[in-house]
């Protein structure tokens, strides 16, 4: 009797499993053919020495060495990483300040200035880069013709073109595009906070700068960090902006990880290091993710 | 009870968030009104509002370049792609409620987050040999394939969210009726997540139009090129007459401009739904 029930039970688990996967497969099926086995199809390649047309030539870990030593990489790594801090900073923090004063300042007009904050989001960033393009050109870019208005000619400089000023001008340009998505991000979660705790911050008479430090942050701390975590891996993801305006240019002063990986594969066809450049960036995602998730897990226990 | 009372921080905040909102649209603002100029209108002044308008600029950036070919291109990437997202994400998202019980679906759920983390780029080399070994590469179709896979991840996220704020007892009243499981997905699930899927595919829309990567490693041939890399080819070829330049931009920004206008609620529920998405 009881082996009848557990075979029954057996038939219809496998006959559940066989249901979920029929509404999974479509997804999977795209997943693995275009994420998983390219990747690792990209980790296959980095081993070797190949122009994309002729026969792929097993190199060993030559490119891994050649990465490594290679300033241009280093340098492409590093400028990811500033992109992520000034994301931190003048994206996410800012957002989160700006946020704060959408909802529990002006709450009435709220929602004409977060449709105005996420234009930059909607429109594609080649607009967006092609725009700002304009603005930072030196003869007559917004910025020049405002500081010529100001009498301070000598300031009008070529701001892509500067060596000092190309990667700073790309991060503004990136910084004014993305705010709006934070913006929203932290609008929708200081909308869930409870009413009762703002009345509870009034009661003991905290002003707004008390109550930002005090109450909203620590109570939403969770999508602060979800949301600088999200804020990090898009920084690691940036590719369009940056090859609108400098191309990683001049002299791979504003080169990030996308813009070398493709300038070396799709211009230089170099198809084998390219890859190793791809496959090391996210060995490094990885790892990065791997901490993240075990100190917050870590963080989680010792709270419970 | 918010603060009604406005105190000096209050109006000094006011005004700096402002002053951010001003310098973000401002951009915008100089596009639309330089893109009415004359080339020598433009060229004496950067900030004068033109004279009169020259509406001609936009007729010349229709018609000097193939940006109605490019939009075709991109309509046609954007249809299907958009299409195939949604059906994908809704099946999946469907999946993962129903059997939300099972031990191997987190598996599942971790494997999307992580696939969410990776950059287009990483594997583009890997990806265009795949393509080519298809024989897909330099066609819309190689274009649309990767772009709903990598669109995927986030949509089956949003869709997720929303089955799972469904009450369970739906689907059990269904199968104690008898009800096969295709007919509780198609005739009693799928109605009810018809808005999240409206989201989907409204925020996938505006992801689609907008998206560069794919389609200018991917296409070569200059009759199959989308809206942004198009544009890029057209404001590189166009470097003599601003005003028309900023008037193309314009015409290539107003298709996610419009959709977004309209549907607000959708676009900003598919932007918190698939944050990730960058």
């Amino acid at each position: 009797m009881a082996t009848i029930q557990i075979q029954m039970k057996k038939k219809r688990v496998r006959r559940e499993n066989q249901t979920a996967l029929t509404y999974l497969a479509p997804a999977l099926i795209f997943l693995i053919v275009f994420m998983v086995y390219p990747l690792i199809y990209s980790g296959i390649l980095s081993f070797f020495k190949w122009t994309g047309v002729s026969a792929k030539v097993f190199i060993g870990f030559e490119n891994f060495q050649r990465l490594f030593t290679d300033n241009y990489f280093w340098r492409a790594l590093v400028n990811n990483i500033s992109v992520a801090v000034s994301a931190l900073i003048f994206q996410v923090f800012i957002a989160l300040v700006i946020a704060f004063v959408l909802v529990r300042v002006m709450d009435k007009v709220s929602k004409v200035y977060l449709f105005i904050f996420l234009i930059p989001m909607v429109v594609s960033e080649i607009c967006i880069g092609l725009l700002w393009g304009f603005i930072y050109n030196p003869y007559f870019g917004l910025i020049n013709a405002a500081l010529r208005g100001l009498g301070l000619e000598s300031l009008a400089i070529g701001w892509l073109g500067e060596s000092a000023t190309a990667f700073p001008a790309v991060i503004n340009a990136m910084n004014f595009t993305y705010l709006g998505l934070y913006v929203l991000l932290f609008v929708n979660s200081i909308q869930d906070v409870p009413e009762d705790i703002f009345d509870a911050a009034k009661i003991d008479g905290a002003g707004g700068i008390r109550t930002f430090f005090n109450v909203v942050i620590p109570v939403i701390r969770e999508s602060i960090g979800s949301t600088m975590l999200l804020a990090v891996i898009s920084s690691f993801k940036t590719f369009s902006l940056v090859f609108v305006l400098t191309n990683g240019g001049p002299n791979h002063r504003s080169e990030v990880l996308s813009t070398y990986l493709y300038k070396m594969g799709f211009n230089s066809f170099q198809m084998g290091y390219a890859s190793t450049i791809g496959f090391v960036q996210m060995l490094l995602m990885a790892l990065a993710g791997f901490i993240v998730l075990y100190s917050t897990s870590r963080k989680n226990k010792e709270l419970a | 009870m918010k603060m009604k009372q406005k105190n000096t921080s209050s109006i000094i905040a006011i005004i700096l968030v402002t002053i951010t909102l001003v310098m973000v649209i401002a951009p915008f603002i100089w596009l639309i009104y330089s893109s009415l100029k004359t080339n020598k209108e433009f060229m004496a002044s950067v900030w004068k509002l033109p004279a009169a308008p020259q509406w001609e600029n936009f007729k010349k950036a229709w018609g000097g370049g193939s940006l109605g070919t490019y939009t075709i291109n991109s309509l046609i990437v954007t249809a299907v792609s958009v299409f195939l997202t949604v059906i994908i994400s809704t099946l999946a998202g469907y999946a993962m409620w129903i059997f939300k019980l099972k031990k191997w679906m987190n598996k599942i759920q971790l494997f999307l987050v992580i696939t969410m983390t990776i950059p287009a780029y990483a594997s583009l080399v890997p990806l265009v040999e795949t393509l080519r070994a298809m024989s897909l590469l330099d066609t819309l179709t190689g274009v649309i394939l990767p772009t709903v896979a990598f669109n995927t991840p986030m949509s089956i996220f949003i869709m997720r969210s929303t089955f799972f704020t469904l009450p369970f007892e739906v689907i059990e009243a269904a199968r104690f009726d008898g009800a096969s499981e295709p007919v509780i997905f198609t005739k009693i699930a799928v109605p009810l997540v018809r808005p999240a899927m409206f989201t989907t595919a409204i925020i996938n829309m505006i992801w689609v139009w907008n998206d560069f990567l794919f389609p200018l490693v991917f296409i070569n041939n200059p009759n199959l090129k989308t809206l942004p890399v198009g544009l890029k080819d057209f404001v590189g070829e166009h470097v003599t007459n601003y005003p028309v330049m900023m008037a193309a931009i314009l015409i290539a920004s107003m298709g996610a401009f419009v959709i977004y206008s309209i549907f607000q609620k959708q676009v900003i529920g598919g932007l918190t739904g698939g944050a990730v998405k960058g």
